[in-house]
């Protein structure tokens, strides 16, 4: 292998790698934030735990959004081109 | 301990055994080509139309086939339920009961009367398609694959093609609802009043209120593709750590059924919601 490939599959890797390390910190954070809370709503109202379980995967699936996008340009980075 | 087995046991044991070294003989002996990682990730069957050159000549054929056979699926599912009972049955109380909350979401989200009904129709019809489309993609089924310059059709190889799992789909869905929110909104308000929208709090934030709705479908979109197509990927990369000896059935229900269901309810609310905010 050339240097110069090694170079470019160098940085493909090392993109990719902090791509999808860097982003999933803040669907990390906002998850823990939407679990932690929706545990104290639980505790203070054990009677609404159907709902509140339902909206909390709801927020989830709308935080985890972000992780996923670095997902998929790491992907990006890694297989296309 | 001393591990005591039926002459059942034994026989299902040495049926297990015979089968793996039978695997193994098979992939030695005949110089088994694995699959490997990166030769049809991402890869899409794109059939080139014989006019023209460009972009908009190409199509890809299993998203145009599996969104018809979804929806023949669909309107053969409702044309067997025509007639709704008082009592309801297996079916009619499913939908019932899908529909009703549905309609409990569209009613808390959007306020004024007359557009409750169409933004339901439009939601309601969002969810059946794109629900169906995720679900299947949790169940084993037939996927085009191109390979060496050609197509392979595999069957319970991977899961169903999904149409979601194509930035198409998803990137129409999201104009349409745009386009749909801001029909009902001149509807509503008036033009007047809705370009007036544009310019609120001050004339200066005019650049930003549209750069605001114009990202509104690009996030909608991406979600549902990140999740299905991500999803998908991460299937066949922890798959491939085991060589393909496991059929990964517990990853395709969770990514497949799971996420799927939940991404479909949240491109709905999502919908209902933008919807409701535009027409206010």
């Amino acid at each position: 292998m050339e240097l110069g490939d090694a170079l470019v599959q160098l940085g493909k890797f090392i993109g990719a790698g902090l791509a999808m390390g860097i982003g999933a910190i803040g669907p990390g954070v906002g998850e823990g934030n939407i679990g932690a809370k929706a545990m104290e709503a639980m505790a203070r109202q054990p009677e609404l735990i159907g709902t509140l379980t339902t909206r909390m995967l709801l927020a989830m699936a709308v935080t985890e959004s972000t992780g996923l996008y670095s997902l998929v340009i790491a992907f990006m980075i890694l297989l296309v081109g | 301990m001393k591990i005591q087995l039926t002459k059942f046991d034994k026989i299902l044991l040495g049926f297990i055994v015979a089968g793996y070294l039978a695997i193994l003989v098979y992939i030695f002996a005949t110089g088994y080509h694995f699959p490997k990682l990166g030769d049809d990730v991402g890869q899409r069957w794109i059939y080139q139309l014989p006019f023209g050159n460009s972009l908009l000549s190409r199509v890809n054929p299993m998203t145009i086939f599996m969104s018809w056979a979804i929806m023949i699926g669909l309107i053969t599912f409702a044309a067997s339920i025509k007639v709704f009972t008082v009592i309801p049955g297996k079916k009619q109380s499913l939908i019932e009961m899908l529909l009703d909350y549905l309609l409990g979401l569209t009613k808390d989200a959007v306020q004024k009367e007359e557009f409750v009904r169409p933004t339901f129709n439009i939601a309601a019809t969002l969810f059946l398609f794109i629900f169906i489309a995720n679900v299947i993609s949790g169940i084993p089924g037939i996927q085009a694959v191109p390979r060496n310059g050609g197509v392979v059709f595999t069957i319970f190889e991977d899961t169903w093609y999904t149409p979601t799992s194509d930035l198409n789909t998803n990137a129409t869905f999201a104009v349409m609802v745009l386009i749909i929110s801001h029909a009902f909104a001149i509807k509503a308000k008036g033009f007047g009043k809705w370009l007036k929208g544009f310019f609120e709090p001050f004339p200066i934030m005019f650049p930003m209120n549209l750069i605001g709705e114009l990202a509104k479908p690009v996030s909608h979109s991406l979600r549902l593709f990140g999740n299905i197509m991500g999803g998908g990927l991460l299937v066949l990369i922890i798959s491939y750590l085991t060589k393909y000896f496991l059929m990964p059935t517990f990853l395709w229900g969770f990514f497949g059924i799971f996420v799927g269901s939940i991404q479909a309810l949240v491109f709905t609310i999502l919908a209902i919601a933008y919807i409701g905010s535009v027409i206010e």
